[in-house]
């Protein structure tokens, strides 16, 4: 039995990031396996009074944290009626103790952002949009089954820039069945000439159940090759490169200062408060999320937790090194060691020789990065 | 003659798999008023769920009954047999010390593999044979049709066999009946020296091990000196008695019984099966008939995955030894696997038994390599040296010529599926013998088939070419010059000898790319590319190429994935603790097996 580990003996300055989680979406994408519900006008409010329930019990639960970043994500939190998301961020605050710089993130589909929105958004204080484009070709839209085209995702962009958006981030997909190199490179193209301060280019992940999944198991779609997989994501690197967006981490590229901080929270091992159905929270040592079913979690939102996991020492070390070598920053060996009371290079002493004869590491100035991104998982295994 | 010796009778019960040993046994010890409750020893319990799934029966203790017949008390002592082809030289002495046995035949199966190998080992040793038709409630049941083919197969009169039903309990008082009119009873010189025949054995930890014994000669009480003959050791006996089927104590076992002997014994293998046990004064003039020293058959490799833990290992096979005086080992090392054991065991089943307990009693990961048999190879100077490590083959330059053991196989099958049991037996190098049909139903197929070309997966393959119907036992015959070579394979470049094989040339170039194929699928893609070839004498016959690994990422990563990625990489590398580190090729445990995969 490992002894569970860690948490905040000494009271200091407490942080943590707020998620936030709706659930709904007007259609459902071919590759999602979110927890999101579509056919929702009646499900919506019962939802938000239940969210502002846990909210409030939460804040209290919670009132000597400061928050620090701030994500609404989903679902589509945009299919929310107008004024909802501002009455939202009130009551947010109203609850809890927002640090004065923060970063608040909202997820947007293109096809409902409108102008009104977007400008409520701002004013709300949200300061981050983050939308989905995965890709401008309009077949791959079809067939990934997405609601919008590229005109009104370069629509959407306008809206956010005119509303006072300054920090916009759009999601793109590598590795879509049909896609090609071309496909990316016009993609990636287009998006740099817009006023996009982010991008996110995740390779797709074909997740058992879902409908692109079953064309792919049934044969109706080939999946995409693992070398041109890893072409393009190659060449993402490149060309984000050249226009100023730095990768930072695996699948998240940033121009100067726009590094999404509510992510690399994640990144760092930082406390995080999951609020709505589904959301995960990682607080005082404690991994849990919440119900993935909605009844229940409209009948008890405060009080639906569940898989609640205390961190051991292993499972510390773990997390720390799986999640920072996913960056380009990498793990920072003192830090690790003055944190777990360990020596990483004489613990690890097998996996770093054989890692770093196979040139798949760097180990430069006490930070450990990884050389090849496209077997990142192989390499952070070894450490396990 | 004493009159009580004309009161004992004792006896076993032999039967193909499934005709209803168990049940009649059950049967016969209820209808006595004995208890009815199978008592397994220690040994048995943990090994049970993988007997039960080939079809073997836990072995009883020999169960003395009593029954009253014509006014008269009977002591009726059943000895059970080990059912398997593997364990025959223990079969063979638990019937040395009957007078009878019953041959239980399935009314609707008739004579099969088994029935006869078990009836050839009792009429060996001199028994009378009681055959007992059962299975008489079924739809299928054919008595007389079944009388008649034991008649004519087996060559003993069975007009007059007891038709029965063990599960309804039908006519069982007509075996009982006929156990005491058709069995003789034992005829032993009450006076001459102890003459006791060790018939099994099993390890106490507080007795220490207990011998079964039939008592031919004399008696013997606690007390007694005892010698055991063929090893020359020494005891004080502690304990008689006879198991009813609880070991039941008594003063003393005197002439014709069956019961056992505790003598402070350390060691199981001071208790040998087939051993003499008589007095360390004034012995018997000659030990009994037929005791042999067991001699494996089947050898592999076992090797801890964790090279830590090869004491461990060393403990466990202590441990089962302790109650397997067949199992044999000896320490060996390997330049892939490291230090570990090669293990001699009576056959496959032993071997996979073993396996299984290692695995499951003592929680050890271990790697087996592929079994093989001990050849006998013939060196140009002369000298000849048993070979069952392919790894320790002599350089082809000084060999003369290799031997390799052959058995006498026996196959029962309905006709529909002679062709196809043909080819595999042809496949596997057997040599035709006779075809006899038995009736229009069952054919007899006989073949002399090297003993390497069916250790591994004939049965499964004899199984699934027929459906299931066709039954097969074998013995060993003996030892035939083959040309054989030594199949190599290399990962990355390396000879890997834990996967090294002796085949027959002819097939040798088959086998090398089968094997290279197999390997591809079962090696994992590592973080570069990993050639394997089969070579014979360093030329390479056959290549495959398991490709690098090149997309191993996880794109996304935040809040909700965290711990369910965490889970799964630590799933993945318990997975990986699995395989074992050849070179820098990590190989799964099971890859050393798997290569044997022939259909």
């Amino acid at each position: 039995m490992e002894m569970a580990w860690g948490g905040n003996p000494f009271e200091k300055e407490k942080q943590m990031s707020l998620y936030i989680h709706i659930p709904f979406c007007n259609s459902k994408c071919a590759y999602c396996n979110f927890i999101s519900f579509e056919n929702n006008d009646k499900q919506i409010p019962k939802y938000l009074d239940a969210l502002y329930e846990e909210i409030d019990e939460r804040g209290k639960e919670y009132k000597d944290y400061k928050i620090t970043t701030i994500y609404i994500g989903g679902g589509t939190p945009s299919i929310l009626p107008e004024g909802e998301v501002d009455e939202l961020m009130q009551f947010i605050r109203s609850r809890f103790t927002i640090l004065y710089d923060e970063s608040v993130t909202i997820e947007a589909n293109p096809k409902s952002l409108t102008k009104e929105k977007a400008k409520e958004y701002f004013n709300a204080g949200i300061n981050r949009i983050s939308l989905g484009l995965q890709t401008d070709n309009p077949s791959l839209l079809k067939l990934l089954n997405r609601p919008h085209n590229y005109e009104d995702f370069e629509k959407a962009v306008e809206y956010a820039k005119s509303a006072g958006f300054s920090d916009i981030n759009a999601d793109i997909l590598l590795g879509i069945p049909n896609q090609t190199l071309r496909d990316v490179k016009i993609t990636l193209d287009k998006l740099i000439k817009l006023p996009i301060t982010h991008i996110s280019a995740y390779g797709l992940i074909l997740e058992k159940g879902t409908p692109i999944s079953k064309s792919i198991d049934t044969g109706k779609l080939k999946i995409c090759n693992e070398d041109l997989a890893n072409k393009m994501y190659d060449y993402t690197v490149k060309r984000l490169n050249e226009a100023g967006f730095y990768r930072y981490e695996i699948s998240n590229f940033a121009k100067e200062s726009y590094a999404s901080k509510h992510n690399l929270n994640y990144w760092n091992r930082g406390e995080y408060l999951g609020l709505g159905l589904a959301s995960h929270s990682f607080v005082n040592a404690e991994h849990w999320h919440n119900t993935e079913n909605l009844q229940k979690y409209l009948k008890n939102p405060s009080d639906c937790k569940e898989d609640i996991e205390k961190q051991t020492l292993k499972t510390a070390k773990q997390e720390t090194i799986m999640l920072s070598l996913r960056t380009e920053a990498g793990l920072d060996i003192r830090e690790f060691n003055r944190e777990f009371d360990a020596n990483f290079m004489q613990d690890y002493k097998m996996q770093i020789k054989s890692l770093l004869e196979a040139n798949l590491i760097t180990i430069q100035d006490l930070v450990v990065t990884i050389n090849d991104f496209n077997v990142s998982n192989a390499i952070i295994e070894e450490f396990f | 003659m004493n009159e009580r010796q004309k009161h004992i009778r004792n006896f076993c019960i032999v039967a193909h798999i499934d005709h209803g040993k168990s049940t009649l046994a059950d049967r016969l010890i209820e209808q006595t008023g004995t208890i009815a409750k199978r008592d397994i020893t220690e040994q048995m319990l943990d090994s049970m769920d993988l007997e039960r799934e080939r079809g073997i029966t836990i072995k009883l203790t020999p169960t003395r009954m009593k029954y009253i017949f014509d006014g008269e008390e009977y002591i009726l002592n059943l000895i059970d047999t080990p059912g398997h082809v593997d364990f025959s030289y223990e079969v063979s002495r638990s019937l040395a010390a009957c007078e009878g046995a019953i041959l239980i035949v399935d009314a609707s199966q008739g004579v099969e593999a088994q029935t006869l190998a078990n009836v050839h080992l009792a009429l060996e040793n001199k028994l009378e044979i009681l055959p007992v038709i059962n299975k008489i409630d079924l739809p299928s049941a054919e008595p007389e049709k079944v009388k008649q083919e034991i008649e004519d197969v087996i060559g003993i009169p069975a007009m007059n066999a007891p038709c029965i039903s063990a599960k309804e309990g039908i006519n069982i008082s007509q075996v009982l009946e006929s156990i005491i009119c058709e069995f003789p009873h034992p005829n032993g010189d009450e006076n001459a020296p102890l003459k006791a025949l060790i018939f099994d054995s099993y390890y106490d930890n507080f007795k220490g091990a207990v011998c079964l014994v039939r008592v031919f000669d004399g008696s013997v009480k606690i007390g007694d000196m005892i010698k055991f003959m063929q090893t020359g050791s020494v005891f004080d006996v502690t304990e008689v008695g006879y198991f009813m089927p609880r070991p039941t104590p008594c003063e003393e076992l005197l002439t014709g019984e069956v019961g056992y002997i505790c003598a402070s014994i350390k060691k199981i293998s001071d208790a040998k099966v087939g051993d003499t046990v008589t007095f360390a004064e004034n012995p018997a003039k000659e030990a009994l008939a037929g005791y042999k020293q067991v001699q494996p058959v089947v050898f592999s490799g076992i090797f801890p995955v964790d090279g830590s833990k090869y004491a461990e290992l060393k403990d466990a096979l202590e441990k089962l030894k302790l109650n397997d005086s067949s199992l044999l080992y000896q320490p060996e090392t390997s330049t892939a696997l490291g230090f570990g054991f090669r293990c001699g065991f009576l056959g496959l089943l032993h071997m996979e038994i073993i396996q299984e307990r290692l695995e499951r009693e003592f929680n050890l990961d271990i790697i087996t390599t592929a079994p093989g048999v001990s050849y006998k190879v013939y060196l140009y100077n002369g000298d000849m040296i048993e070979v069952s490590n392919p790894s320790n083959l002599p350089e082809v330059g000084n060999i003369n010529y290799i031997q390799e053991p052959f058995v006498n196989m026996h196959i029962f099958t309905p006709p529909e599926y002679v062709g196809t049991i043909m080819d595999l037996c042809q496949s596997r190098r057997g040599e035709e013998g006779n075809v006899t049909y038995l009736d229009t139903s069952r054919v007899r197929l006989d073949y002399k088939i090297p003993l390497n070309e069916i250790i591994y997966d004939f049965f499964d393959s004899l199984k699934s070419r027929t459906k299931g119907y066709a039954s097969m036992d074998y013995e060993l015959s003996e030892y035939r010059t083959s040309k054989l070579v030594k199949l190599d394979i290399l990962l990355k470049g390396e000879v890997c000898d834990a996967l090294s094989l002796i085949v027959h040339a002819d097939s040798a170039y088959n086998r090398g790319k089968i094997i290279a194929d197999k390997l591809k699928d079962v090696i994992p893609r590592q973080m570069f590319e990993v050639p394997i070839q089969a070579a014979i004498g360093g030329k390479i016959i056959a290549r495959e190429t398991v490709k690098a690994l090149r997309k191993d990422v996880l794109s996304k990563c935040y809040g909700g994935d965290i711990t369910r990625k965490r889970k799964l990489l630590e799933k993945q590398k318990e997975g990986k603790k699995k395989m074992r580190s050849l070179g820098s090729v990590q190989v799964p445990s099971d890859a050393f097996v798997s290569i044997l995969k022939i259909d």
